[in-house]
C-alpha cells in the first residue's frame, strides 16, 4: 500500500546525502470527499509560467498521441506595452456538476463518480459517436481516430485513490495546478469562481475548476487565438443521413397526404423508394461511429440524451414506414393510422436530429434555426421526390417544395445576419467563415435555393433536375452547417492546434 | 487484416495499447510507459543541469521522469525534460558513417571513416600549413570527451584553431569574468536565487529557457524580482518591477547604478578597500552616468533607475542573473564586468545569496570551458602565463612548446578564416551552424570554400550534415557516459540507458580511435579505454586550480552531484561559492572595476530598415531543434517559428495576426514567417525565435562580434517586414 504523497514525500530518504527536503506544499487533500462534496483542479494562474510541463505529463500518463492533448495551455493577453499582461490557463477536464458531455452521451459511457465528482469515461463502452465533443464548452472531450473512442482527463482518480498526485500537478514546477475538495450545494451559489479570461461560462454545465486570477488584469485581458478561426470536421455520414432522413421524412408525408387525398394508386413505388432511401441513410449514418458494431448501444441513454432518442425515433419511422409502404404498395386499407403514424415518428425523427446539435457548446447551432433548417429541407425535398417519381402532378405538391425552399432561404439569410451581428465571438466567427473562406460555397448555396427552389419546380424543367440539385444544395447546405460552425472552447496557445 | 477490419468495426479499440498499470514508484499511470528499469542520469539539455531518470524497456528508452531527491531540480523537469527520451530512437539519427561520393552520401565503416578523415586533414595540414585545419565543438558531450578532444586537437593534430559553439553563447561571462576576477567560473549557486532579498536578472527570460529554475524564486519567501529586458518576457511578468529598457542599453543602466550607488553611499566601502582595485577610476567613469543622461539612454524613469540602485545597494544579499540578453551583444564582455562592478562595489558576492550569476545555456558549456583547450588552457590555464604552461606541460609530461603559445581563432574567425582560405578543412562536432551562425550567407560561403568538412553528429540530416564531406555518427545522450557541469559548477553524472542506435559511436571513442589513427593514443591516452580514465587524468590535471575536480570521483558522483571546487580528500558541502574569502585569482589577489563605456548597438534602424530585431527561444524547443523536432508533443506546442510585432506598427502597414510575412534586413530574407501581433513587444522592435532552420532568423541577424568575446550580437539588428509576395 502506498502512503498518502505528503507523508511519502516526507519520509522518503534521498538518495542524495546533500539534500534537505523542505515541507513541500500540499498538490492534494489528505482526505477523501464527504457526500455533497467533489475534487475538483484549482488552477493559480498566477503561478502558471506557460512551460506546458502539465501538457507533457499529461500525454506521457495516458500514453496519448501529441495531437491529443487531455490538458492543455493556453494564452490570454491585454494591456499595451510596457504594461502587457499575458497569462496563462492550463486547463483539463473541469468535472462539472452537469456535466454536459455525460447528459449527451447516448451509450453511457459516461459516469460522474458518486463518491468523487470525477468526471469518467469508458473507453470499451463508447461507440465513438463523438456527441459528447460537441456538447463540451471547453473542448475536453477528444476524438481518437486510431482507437475509434473518445477520451477525456479523468482527473487521474486513480492515482488519487493510490495517494499521488495528478500527473500535471506532479509535474508543474510551480505548483499552480492542485486537487481540491469542494461542496456541491455551495458551488453551484458561487460557481462564478471557475470564470476567468479565455474560458467560457461555468454556468454552461457548472464548472467545477477553480481559477485564481491575478489582481490587476487589464479589461481588455482576452484570448489571442481569435484571429485564427478554423473549419471544424464536416462528418460526412452525417451530412448524408441527415439530408435523405428528413427527405424520406417530408416524402412519407406528402404520399400520406396523397394518399388522404385519394390518389392512392401508383405511391407504393414511389414509398418504397422512400423508404429504400430512409435504409440507406440509416444505415451510412453508421459509419460515423468510431465503433459500427456496437451502433445498437446508442439507445441506451433515452433518457437524457437525444441521439438515443434520434436514433428511437427514426428506427420507430422506419418500422412504420414499413408498414405503410407495403400497405401502399399491396393496397391495402384501412392504412391513414399507418401513414399517421409514420408521419408522426418521421416529424419526432427530424425533431431529435435536429435537438442533437441545439448544444450551448456550439453557440451557430443553438438557435431555432437548426430546427427550421431541418424541417425547411424536409419541405423542400419531400414533396420534389414524390414529384419526381411521377406518382402525382398536382400542383401543391410543387408549391410545397417552393416553400421550403424559401424557407430555407430565408432562414439561412437571417442566420447570417443574425451570426454577423452577433457580440459573441463563436457567433461572429462562424459569419466570418461563411463570408470569408466558405464564401464561395455558402453563395452557391443560397443560389441553388433561389433556382431550384423557387423557379424551377414552377417551370417545364423535368423534376429529377431540380430534385437533384437540389438535394446537392441541400447537401451542401449541411456540409456548411458542420464546418462552419465555430465551437466554444478554453483559450488555445497562439500557435498551438495545428497538426505536428 | 484481420486486425485492421476489427478496428474499422468496433470490436478492437486498441484498449491494450491504451492499458494502464503501476509502475512502483510512479504509481498509476499508462501501462506502455512502465519500463523494467530507471537509469538514474542527468538532463542533457540546458546547464541547470536536471537528475532525470531514463526508464528502459527491451533496450529502448520509453520514458523519462524527475530523478527524486537531486538537489537541482528538486522533483521537476520542463517540457524538453518530460519527453527526453524521445529523441534517441529517432528517424533522423546518424546511424552509419556517410562518405559523400559523386553528391551522395554513401554508407561506409567506421575504419574507412577516421582513415579517411585523418588522411584529408592531413593532406590539408601538410598542404597549407597545421593552422589550416579548424574544429568546431559545443556544449553537449561530456567534460571526458571535452577533456579528450582538447588534447587531440592541439596536441594530436596540433592545430590551435579549435573553438566551440560556446561563444556563440557564453563566452561574454567567460571573458567578463576574466576581466574582473582573473579567471572564468560563476561564483554563485542556484540556491542564491532562493535566500537573495534582491534579484535582478537582466537580459534572461528564465521562465522560457531555464523554467525549472522559477521554483527557486517561487521558494523564496521575501524577494524583490527586478527583471531588465525590453521584451515583457515571461520572466517580465514574474517580476515584482519591470525595465522594460531600450535594446542593448543595459551597460548604461549598470553604469548608472554603479553611479546612484556610490553617488549616495550604498556601497560597502570596507570590501572595497580590501579585495579590489580601480575604484577611483570607475568613481570617475561612471561619474557622467547621471540618472538623468541614463533615463534618456535607457527609456525608463529616473525613478526606475534610483529604484532599481537603491533596492540592489540596501539588499542584505543580492543576486543579478543573466543569459543572452547580456552575452549576445559586441559589448557583452564589458557588460557582464559591468554587472561585476555592481556586486563588487556592494559585496554582494561570495556569500549566500550574493551573487554575479550567468545562467549558462548548455548542459556542459561549463564543462567545455574548464576542460576544453580552446578559450583556455585545461583547468582555466592561460595559454600566455609562463608557470600555468610549464606546470601543464609537466603534468601531461610533455615539451611546453608543444603548447600553443596563444589562443587559436574563434569560432566566427575560424568561419572568416575558410572565407579568406586561412581554413582549409573543417571537423563540426555536436553542433548545427546552419542554424545557428549569424548571418548565414557568409557560413554558406564559407563552408563551400573547404576541401573537407566533417560532421560528427547524433543527427542525419541536419542542415550542416547535408553539406558535410563525411558524416559520423555519434551517440547522444542516454547512449554514453561522462559527467555534465551545470551553471552553478556542480558536476553531475551523465549514464548510459541504452546501446547506441545502429553502428553510432561515442564521441569519446571517436577520438581515440582518431587518436589510434593518428598514432598518439598511447602518448595522449595512455591506457585509456573508458570516460572515467579521462575524468581521472583531469582531475588530477585541475588539481589546485580554481575548478579543482580532484576530490570528485565517479563513486561519490553515484551518490548525487558534487560542486567544484572539491580539494582531494575533502568532503562535498550542499553549496558552494567562490570568492567567500575575497581573494581573486587575479595577479594581486584583488577584482578589478572595469571602466566599459556604453554605446549604441552597432545597426541602428533607419528609414530602410526601421525595426529593431531581437532573437530569442521558446520552452519547448532546444538550440537548433535537431532534437526537440523529434520529439512529436514538442512539435505539436510549438510547430513553427513567428514574428512579434506591436499592433500599432503592424496597424500602419495593414498586417493581421497569422499574416504570412518576410523579415529582411540587408543580408538576408527570411520568409513566409507567421505574424503575431502582440503588446508584449514594444512598438518599433520585434521579435523572432530562432530554432527553426525552415525560417532562419540567422538569415538576417549581422556579423559583428564582441571584440573581446567574439560572441555574436545576435539581439538587436536594424530590419523592415514586408507582407510575403508584396514587392516594395
Amino acid at each position: 500500500m502506498s502512503l498518502p504523497l505528503l507523508e511519502r514525500e516526507l519520509i522518503y530518504t534521498p538518495a542524495n546525502r546533500f539534500v534537505q527536503i523542505t515541507k513541500p506544499q500540499p498538490l492534494m487533500p489528505e482526505r477523501k470527499p464527504r457526500p455533497g462534496e467533489q475534487y475538483r483542479f484549482h488552477f493559480d494562474m498566477t503561478k502558471c509560467i506557460g512551460c506546458k510541463c502539465c501538457v507533457v505529463a499529461c500525454n506521457e500518463q495516458n500514453g496519448n498521441p501529441a495531437a491529443i492533448n487531455w490538458r492543455r495551455v493556453g494564452e490570454v493577453e491585454g494591456g499595451h506595452y510596457p504594461n502587457t499582461q499575458r497569462h496563462y490557463l492550463s486547463m483539463g477536464c473541469n468535472h462539472c456538476v452537469e456535466p454536459s458531455c455525460m447528459i449527451g452521451c447516448p451509450t453511457e459511457a459516461y459516469t460522474k463518480d458518486p463518491a468523487t465528482g470525477v468526471v469518467v469515461h469508458s473507453a470499451d463502452i463508447c461507440i465513438g459517436c463523438q456527441y459528447c465533443t460537441w456538447n463540451c464548452s471547453y473542448g475536453v472531450p477528444q476524438y481518437n481516430a486510431d482507437r475509434g473512442v473518445v477520451g477525456k482527463c479523468d482527473l487521474c482518480h486513480n492515482r488519487l485513490a493510490d495517494g499521488d498526485a495528478p500527473a500535471c500537478a506532479n509535474a508543474c514546477p510551480e505548483k499552480a495546478i492542485t486537487i481540491e475538495i469542494v461542496d456541491i450545494a455551495a458551488w453551484r451559489a458561487e460557481h462564478m469562481a471557475a470564470d476567468a479570461p479565455g474560458l467560457p461560462s461555468s454556468r454552461d454545465s457548472i464548472s467545477t475548476t477553480r481559477v485564481t486570477l491575478p489582481a490587476d488584469l487589464p479589461p481588455d485581458m482576452g484570448r489571442v487565438d481569435t484571429q485564427r478561426i478554423s473549419v471544424e470536421h464536416p462528418h460526412w455520414p452525417l451530412v448524408f443521413m441527415l439530408v435523405l432522413t428528413q427527405l424520406s421524412v417530408g416524402a412519407f408525408i406528402a404520399l400520406w397526404a396523397l394518399d388522404l387525398m385519394g390518389v392512392g394508386a401508383g405511391l407504393g413505388i414511389a414509398a418504397i423508394a422512400a423508404l429504400g432511401i430512409a435504409g440507406l441513410s440509416l444505415g451510412a449514418s453508421t459509419l460515423h461511429l468510431g465503433r459500427p458494431i456496437h451502433a445498437w448501444r446508442a439507445m441506451k441513454g433515452l433518457r437524457r440524451s437525444w441521439l438515443s432518442r434520434e436514433v428511437l425515433t427514426l428506427s420507430l419511422f422506419a418500422g412504420a414506414a414499413h408498414a405503410y409502404a407495403g400497405m401502399l404498395y399491396f393496397d391495402i386499407g384501412g392504412r391513414t393510422a399507418a401513414g399517421l403514424a409514420t408521419a408522426v415518428f418521421g416529424i419526432l425523427g427530424v425533431t431529435s436530429s435536429a435537438r442533437i446539435y441545439v448544444v450551448r457548446a456550439r453557440p451557430a447551432w443553438f438557435s431555432r434555426y437548426t430546427m427550421i433548417d431541418f424541417y425547411a429541407t424536409a419541405l423542400f425535398l419531400g414533396p420534389l421526390f414524390v414529384r419526381a417519381l411521377n406518382v402525382s402532378d398536382a400542383p401543391w405538391t410543387a408549391w410545397a417544395a417552393v416553400a421550403g425552399g424559401a424557407a430555407q432561404l430565408i432562414a439561412q439569410t437571417l442566420k447570417f445576419l443574425w451570426l454577423s451581428r452577433s457580440e459573441a465571438f463563436e457567433l461572429r466567427a462562424s459569419s466570418l467563415l461563411l463570408s470569408g473562406r466558405l464564401q464561395k460555397q455558402f453563395l452557391t448555396r443560397l443560389a441553388i435555393l433561389v433556382v431550384a427552389g423557387l423557379v424551377m419546380p414552377l417551370t417545364e424543367v423535368p423534376v429529377a433536375v431540380t430534385l437533384a440539385l437540389a438535394l446537392a444544395g441541400e447537401w451542401l447546405g449541411r456540409w456548411l452547417f458542420f464546418v462552419s460552425v465555430v465551437p466554444k472552447n478554453v483559450a488555445a496557445a497562439f500557435t498551438s492546434g495545428r497538426a505536428a | 487484416m484481420i486486425g485492421t477490419f476489427k478496428r474499422l468495426i468496433g470490436i478492437d479499440n486498441l484498449a491494450s495499447e491504451y492499458a494502464f498499470g503501476r509502475d512502483a514508484s510512479t504509481g498509476y499511470t499508462s501501462a506502455k510507459k512502465i519500463p523494467e528499469k530507471w537509469v538514474a542520469t542527468t538532463c542533457g539539455y540546458c546547464s541547470v543541469g536536471c537528475g532525470i531518470e531514463v526508464g528502459v524497456k527491451e533496450g529502448k528508452a520509453i520514458a523519462a521522469r524527475p530523478l527524486q531527491g537531486h538537489p537541482v531540480n528538486r522533483g521537476k523537469l520542463c517540457p524538453k525534460g518530460l519527453s527526453e527520451h524521445y529523441i534517441i530512437d529517432a528517424e533522423n539519427r546518424a546511424k552509419y558513417p556517410l562518405l559523400k561520393k559523386n553528391g551522395k552520401f554513401v554508407r561506409i565503416s567506421w575504419d574507412e571513416a577516421i582513415a579517411t578523415m585523418v588522411e584529408k586533414f592531413r593532406a590539408v595540414q601538410q598542404r597549407y600549413g597545421a593552422d589550416s585545419l579548424g574544429v568546431i565543438s559545443t556544449g553537449q558531450l561530456v567534460t571526458e570527451e571535452f577533456y579528450t578532444l582538447g588534447k587531440l586537437i592541439q596536441l594530436g593534430f596540433g592545430t590551435k584553431n579549435y573553438d566551440g559553439n560556446t561563444t556563440l553563447c557564453m563566452a561574454s561571462a567567460v571573458s567578463g569574468y576574466k576581466l574582473s576576477f582573473g579567471s572564468d567560473g560563476p561564483p554563485g549557486a542556484y540556491e542564491d536565487m532562493e535566500k537573495a532579498d534582491v534579484i535582478l536578472l537582466i537580459g534572461a527570460n528564465i521562465a522560457d529557457n531555464h523554467p525549472i529554475l522559477c521554483q527557486y524564486l517561487e521558494a523564496n519567501p521575501s524577494k524583490t524580482v527586478i527583471v531588465a529586458d525590453p521584451r515583457v518576457s515571461k520572466t517580465a511578468m514574474m517580476a515584482d518591477i519591470h525595465l522594460p529598457i531600450k535594446p542593448r542599453s543595459d551597460l548604461a543602466l549598470l553604469n548608472g547604478m554603479a553611479h546612484v550607488l556610490i553617488r549616495h553611499g550604498l556601497i560597502d566601502r570596507q570590501y572595497i578597500a580590501a579585495h579590489t582595485s580601480g575604484f577611483e577610476a570607475l568613481e570617475k567613469h561612471v561619474e557622467p552616468y547621471t540618472p538623468q543622461r541614463v533615463s534618456e539612454l535607457t527609456g525608463l524613469s529616473e525613478e526606475q533607475i534610483y529604484k532599481t540602485a537603491v533596492l540592489y545597494g540596501k539588499a542584505k544579499a543580492g543576486f543579478i542573473g543573466w543569459t543572452m540578453g547580456v552575452n549576445h551583444s559586441t559589448k557583452g564582455a564589458e557588460t557582464v564586468a559591468a554587472i561585476n562592478n555592481l556586486a563588487l562595489l556592494t559585496g554582494h558576492i561570495g556569500r549566500e545569496g550574493a551573487s554575479p550569476f550567468s545562467i549558462t545555456g548548455q548542459c556542459n558549456a561549463m564543462g567545455t570551458r574548464e576542460t576544453g583547450f580552446a578559450s583556455s588552457m585545461p583547468g582555466y590555464r592561460k595559454f600566455d602565463d609562463p608557470n600555468e604552461r610549464a606546470e601543464l606541460a609537466a603534468l601531461w609530461n610533455i615539451d611546453e612548446a608543444r603548447l600553443p603559445a596563444k589562443r587559436g581563432l574563434a569560432y566566427p574567425d575560424i568561419i572568416e578564416g575558410a572565407v579568406g582560405n586561412k581554413i582549409r578543412a573543417l571537423w563540426v562536432i555536436a553542433t548545427n551552424p546552419l542554424v545557428s551562425f549569424p548571418n548565414q550567407d557568409v557560413l554558406r560561403q564559407a563552408l563551400s570554400n573547404l576541401d573537407f568538412v566533417v560532421v560528427q553528429d547524433g543527427y542525419h540530416p541536419t542542415p550542416t550534415t547535408e553539406l558535410a564531406h563525411l558524416i559520423l555518427p555519434a551517440a547522444i545522450w542516454g547512449e554514453k557516459e561522462g559527467t555534465y557541469t551545470n551553471s552553478e559548477r556542480r558536476v553531475s553524472k551523465a549514464n548510459k540507458a541504452v546501446e547506441p542506435i545502429g553502428e553510432a559511436k561515442s564521441d569519446f571513442d571517436i577520438f581515440l580511435k582518431t587518436a589510434e589513427k593518428l598514432g598518439c593514443r598511447e602518448e595522449l591516452y595512455p591506457g585509456w579505454t573508458k570516460p572515467e580514465d579521462a575524468f581521472n587524468e583531469w582531475r588530477r590535471v585541475s588539481k589546485g586550480r580554481l575548478c579543482d575536480y580532484s576530490g570528485i570521483t565517479y563513486d561519490m558522483l553515484a551518490q548525487g552531484p558534487v560542486q567544484w571546487p572539491l580539494a582531494e580528500g575533502a568532503t562535498p558541502a550542499a553549496t558552494t561559492r567562490l570568492y567567500e574569502d575575497g581573494t581573486f585569482p587575479t595577479a594581486d589577489g584583488r577584482a578589478k572595476f572595469v571602466c566599459a563605456e556604453w554605446e549604441p548597438f552597432p545597426e541602428q534602424p533607419n528609414k530602410q530598415y526601421p525595426l529593431v530585431l531581437n532573437t530569442g527561444r521558446t520552452v519547448e524547443h532546444w538550440h537548433t531543434r535537431t532534437k526537440t523536432k523529434e520529439v512529436p508533443i514538442l512539435e505539436r506546442l510549438s510547430p513553427s517559428a513567428w514574428l512579434e510585432m506591436n499592433p500599432r506598427d503592424a496597424r500602419a502597414m495593414g498586417l493581421r495576426s497569422h499574416d504570412r510575412v518576410d523579415l529582411v534586413s540587408r543580408r538576408g530574407r527570411v520568409r513566409e514567417v507567421e505574424l503575431r501581433l502582440t503588446e508584449i513587444v514594444a512598438p518599433g522592435q520585434v521579435f523572432m525565435p530562432f530554432h527553426f532552420f525552415e525560417t532562419n532568423v540567422n538569415d538576417v541577424t549581422q556579423s559583428a562580434f564582441d571584440p573581446i568575446s567574439r560572441e555574436p550580437n545576435y539581439k538587436q539588428c536594424a530590419v523592415r517586414v514586408e507582407r510575403t509576395g508584396e514587392v516594395r
